[in-house]
């Protein structure tokens, strides 16, 4: 038990074991990550006016060029991640250009204090999700960059599939306030896969 | 169920909001309308138009069901039904 409530603040064994846990089946925590939301009728215009393009689909996620995730939650709703490398400053940019009073019918929704933000990746993690989540997330079902805003271990979650090269890869956001159940749930998941948790630079391995 | 936003979901996912009903003006409705249209369901045998929601993304749509077969006929956006913004004084 000790083992797993450290996981949160995780020192992997080696950066090569990590390599080889996160092809397989990794975990990691990206919750200290940048990260945003808008919500509200001018949201889209509002996006397209930031630089961002996103396409008429909802629950499709939206890569940009600068590397940021948009995340199009529903036709009024985005949820935008940080890149790989961070995108710190350009969530930042984001976050203080927005104003009540010049952003007509678009509202920030902030997720960094509301969401833990989970990075679930490998070969297996498609089957593990089968065993908490109702929602087909097998490769052939979900395509890449699908939303699926559902229950997972019995919360109420936002899944993003974003592979990272060929590796199959999730993006899992849930309440913050229930982070650490989340955690050991999936961590109790993924033992029979041999899952591990990893540090967010075996992400960079996958690439 | 199908939810029109997020496609099929296990019904555990949905929570039940209520029948459909038209509000009755707030100023000139006596008492005994108002609470029925706040308190009082029909509850009727056959086809029913509910409110649900979908509660990962706390999407609110309508739902027939015919609650004699128990069978969930259609989902749509209440904005199929609910076009206009109402404000009230």
């Amino acid at each position: 038990m000790t083992a797993m409530r450290k996981s949160f603040v995780h020192q992997p064994p080696s950066v090569e074991a990590d390599a080889t846990a996160a092809a397989r089946m990794g975990l990691a925590d990206l919750s200290l990550r940048p990260r945003t939301g808008f919500k509200g009728p001018g949201t889209m215009a509002w996006l397209a006016g930031q630089g961002l393009v996103v396409g008429e689909a909802a629950n499709i996620a939206y890569p940009q060029s600068s590397g940021l995730l948009v995340a199009k939650l529903a036709p009024t709703e985005a949820l935008i991640l940080g890149g790989i490398d961070g995108n710190e400053a350009t969530i930042d940019t984001l976050d203080r250009t927005w104003s009540i009073d010049t952003a007509a019918g678009c509202y920030a929704l902030p997720r960094r204090d509301t969401h833990v933000w989970l990075r679930v990746t490998g070969s297996a993690a498609p089957v593990m999700f089968s065993k908490i989540c109702a929602v087909d997330l097998r490769a052939a079902k979900f395509a890449n960059h699908t939303i699926a805003q559902t229950s997972v271990a019995r919360l109420n979650a936002i899944v993003v599939r974003d592979d990272l090269g060929a590796t199959p890869a999730f993006h899992l956001l849930a309440d913050s306030a229930s982070a650490d159940y989340l955690w050991r749930c999936l961590i109790d998941a993924m033992a029979e896969f041999d899952g591990a948790p990893i540090d967010e630079n075996a992400l960079h391995r996958l690439l | 169920m199908t939810c029109p936003l997020n496609g099929p979901r296990n019904i555990s996912e949905f929570v039940y909001g209520g029948e459909v009903v038209t509000m009755p003006d707030p100023a000139r409705s006596t008492d005994a309308e108002w609470a029925d249209y706040v308190f009082l369901e029909e509850n009727p045998a056959g086809v029913v138009r509910e409110w649900w929601c979908h509660a990962p993304t706390s999407f609110w749509f309508i739902a027939e069901r015919d609650t004699v077969r128990d069978e969930i006929l259609r989902t749509y956006p209440a904005g199929e039904v609910f076009k206009d913004r109402i404000d009230f004084p």
